[in-house]
């Protein structure tokens, strides 16, 4: 895949403190507005703590439901390596 | 642009030895995410941000001084933005800055009023225009996910065409981004663009990044379907002649679009890149960033007393441009990319062959 290098470096990234509320409200206004975005997933830290393993990496989530990141029993804090990913109507329509 | 020529080898010595300091000749601002655009290839549009008001965008602009030569001021779309006209007064009375782009979706009926107050505002910098087109009709539309789109784009480009009449300091452009939605309608984008009266016709790869929230969507072309589009592309702009400033920046473009190709085929930065040294970008909430695509937080102006040099001048930025320098990183962004070619010797060498003897020697 192109760019495979942001992929990993989007997910080194620290987090802001409101990386979930932020993201998540960003999702929320995007399905709101009727644009191309169908819901989020969460694409998991490979090299993750415990509480990252039950996430269903194929998973896709209402902003309201989505899991809040880093997870609660999460040992990297600000340096998870979790990330939410917007899932378009167009991926969901080519799978 | 003399001054800009001159200063190459010192961001070249910048780059490579850390001294002399420099600031960026060529500065982004995102004033506002906001956009009345809903692009299948971004999602800035979705995103709010505590943006920075006039009087914090006076003092981080006072701060650059005179240093930058090329401001694009972005989005979200850049129109929209109450105090687009300010801000481009801002960056003019503090910067004077030889070019001030700005990309626009061209929806807005408002835009030619305020392109005009610009105009009349920043006399002495050359105001570019980039109207957006994805596609010809409802194509285009559809990518952009507004009915109606392609209709308002034709009447503000008649409109920003009339005002060109009346500045001599001002450019028409059309802004295509070939992506997976619309490599395969390339020649008709091409043609179109050939018979639209616009100065110029730009291209550049969807791409992902931080910025628009589009890592890991699959949006960008193989490099196979990218390197046939380019082939035309370049065909296009070899197949025309060009008279003053446009026959350098078209040689600049073949250069551009060769880069990218190989780019995408050696996943490599093929040249050096300068973001994070000659060129930097400026956050809607005040966050420097080198560039667009890794958007790495370089610092908030509203913690550095809208100070932009103590950013740049400061510590965080150096594990950045480690990191740059290092290769750790690369992309196709047409905007670094114009900064990183004029910087690199065997690209301005060819450019200069190119302008010179125009038939002659192929622009590789």
């Amino acid at each position: 895949m192109a760019f495979e290098w942001l992929n990993k470096f989007h997910k080194e990234m620290e987090k802001p403190v409101d990386y979930a509320q932020k993201t998540l409200a960003q999702y929320r206004l995007g399905m709101k507005a009727k644009g191309s975005i169908a819901g989020v997933a969460i694409a998991p830290d490979e090299n993750g703590c415990a509480a990252s393993k039950g996430l269903d990496a194929t998973a896709v989530y209402h902003p309201d439901d989505a899991p809040h990141l880093p997870l609660p029993d999460c040992t990297k804090g600000r340096h998870c390596g979790c990330v939410y990913r917007p899932v378009m109507t167009y991926q969901m329509k080519s799978q | 642009m003399p001054g800009v020529l001159a200063r190459i080898p010192l961001f070249q010595a910048y780059r490579r030895f850390g001294w002399p300091k420099m600031l960026p000749i060529n500065i982004t601002l995102s004033p506002s995410p906001k956009c009345n655009s809903r692009c299948l290839t971004c999602n800035i549009w979705m995103k709010r941000e505590n943006e920075l008001t006039l009087a914090e965008w006076d003092k981080t602009l006072a701060s650059l001084g005179t240093a930058p030569y090329w401001f694009t001021i972005s989005g979200g779309e850049p129109l929209m933005f109450p105090g687009i006209v300010e801000l481009a007064k801002l960056a003019y009375k503090h910067c004077q800055p030889g070019i001030i782009n700005i990309p626009t979706n061209g929806i807005l009926h408002s835009g030619p009023e305020r392109v005009r107050a610009i105009l009349e505002s920043c006399p002495n910098s050359q105001l570019i225009i980039n109207l957006s087109l994805d596609g010809v009709g409802e194509k285009h539309d559809f990518i952009r996910g507004v009915v109606g789109n392609f209709e308002k784009f034709e009447e503000r480009l008649e409109q920003y065409l009339a005002l060109r009449q009346e500045f001599p300091n001002f450019t028409v452009g059309i802004h295509s981004v070939i992506s997976v939605f619309s490599v395969g309608h390339l020649d008709e984008l091409i043609a179109y663009a050939d018979q639209s009266g616009a100065d110029q016709f730009i291209t550049e790869i969807a791409e992902p990044r931080v910025e628009l929230d589009t890592v890991g969507l699959p949006i960008t072309p193989s490099p196979e379907e990218y390197a046939a589009a380019i082939d035309r592309l370049i065909a296009y702009v070899n197949g025309k002649r060009y008279k003053g400033v446009a026959r350098i920046t078209e040689a600049f473009r073949v250069e551009y679009y060769k880069l990218v190709k190989r780019i995408l085929d050696e996943q490599d930065q093929v040249i050096a890149c300068y973001a994070g040294w000659a060129s930097a970008q400026i956050y809607a909430d005040g966050t420097v960033w080198p560039c667009c695509v890794r958007a790495d937080n370089l610092g908030n102006l509203r913690d550095h007393n809208y100070d932009f040099k103590e950013i740049w001048f400061g510590e965080k930025i150096k594990e950045v441009r480690r990191s740059i320098a290092a290769k750790e990183c690369h992309c196709p962004l047409a905007n670094a990319s114009y900064t990183n070619m004029l910087m690199d010797v065997p690209t301005v060498s060819r450019v200069g062959v190119k302008v010179i003897k125009p038939d002659t020697i192929e622009v590789r």
